[in-house]
């Protein structure tokens, strides 16, 4: 019988912990995470302030908890769209699409990465060398082909992550509403690939 | 769903080729063990982790040493150090 109730107990406890961190995702996709208030978590939870400190000591811990989720949301994303041996081109489009299942968290978390603490932004920097080793293997195989130019590691990344990142951060000036990716994303993959592009390999 | 992650590195481990050995029992990946298969030392796996940083981003070695420590401190198997 005390099991059974220390069972329950521990399964109250999780659920409570999931809660806190989805409701405390949803509010960073809305506002961001640099605001993020342990009070209104707790509210849209429907659990007192303290028990957020039962789960996480404190809010840098709660934020870190979400970015890590986040991040492996966005490598798992992409592991899951992409084939063995994916061509470059693939790679790029899945790169856009794991980001645009959650454009606005992305985003957020792109704007307000500078300004959180080290676990935050060790997790945003561990996203991104995920991906640029995913785009280094696919190039690497390109590269041996003959199809696009040789261009180390993390200068191809920096240019495309830094394409990406321009059109993200300035999305009201590419569109309307929506998402900036969905509506230009084609246009990016096409423009990066012309600019790898051998010689031999161009249409 | 996500997989399990390797205690050391944090790395999805996904795919039985994931783990150390090709063995889904050890709980840490490949690139996290040595070649007789044991897991690599804390400072063998930060080296590792920071050069990693550096190739793929172009990170200043030091930004990259230390970037790598702070991702190790979340992993069970680095939390004392």
């Amino acid at each position: 019988m005390a099991t059974h109730r220390k069972s329950q107990r521990e399964q109250q406890k999780s659920r409570s912990r999931h809660r806190l961190i989805a409701r405390a995702t949803a509010l960073c996709e809305r506002r961001g995470f640099a605001g993020l208030a342990t009070a209104e978590v707790a509210r849209r939870a429907r659990l007192s302030h303290g028990a957020v400190f039962v789960h996480f000591p404190t809010r840098d811990a709660l934020v870190a908890e979400v970015a890590g989720a986040f991040a492996r949301e966005v490598t798992d994303r992409l592991h899951a769209l992409l084939r063995d041996a994916a061509p470059l081109r693939d790679v790029l489009y899945a790169h856009l699409r794991a980001i645009a299942s959650r454009e606005d968290l992305y985003r957020h978390a792109l704007m307000d990465a500078r300004a959180m603490p080290k676990t935050f932004r060790s997790s945003w920097i561990g996203i991104q060398s995920a991906v640029s080793g995913y785009i280094a293997r696919a190039a690497e195989r390109e590269i041996a082909r003959g199809t696009i130019r040789p261009v180390a590691p993390h200068l191809l990344f920096n240019t495309w992550v830094g394409l990406v990142h321009h059109y993200l951060m300035n999305r009201n000036l590419f569109v309307r509403g929506g998402s900036v990716l969905e509506a230009h994303g084609r246009m990016l993959v096409d423009h990066m690939m012309r600019l790898l592009a051998t010689k031999e390999a161009r249409p | 769903m996500s997989a399990t992650t390797c205690i050391s590195c944090g790395m999805p481990l996904r795919t039985a080729q994931d783990h150390a050995a090709g063995d889904p029992s050890k709980n840490y990946c490949l690139h996290c063990a040595r070649p007789d298969g044991s897991m690599k030392s804390y400072d063998e796996v930060l080296v590792g982790n920071a050069a990693f940083l550096t190739r793929t981003q172009g990170l200043d070695p030091h930004v990259a040493r230390e970037t790598a420590k702070a991702m190790l401190a979340q992993q069970p198997a680095w939390r004392r150090q």
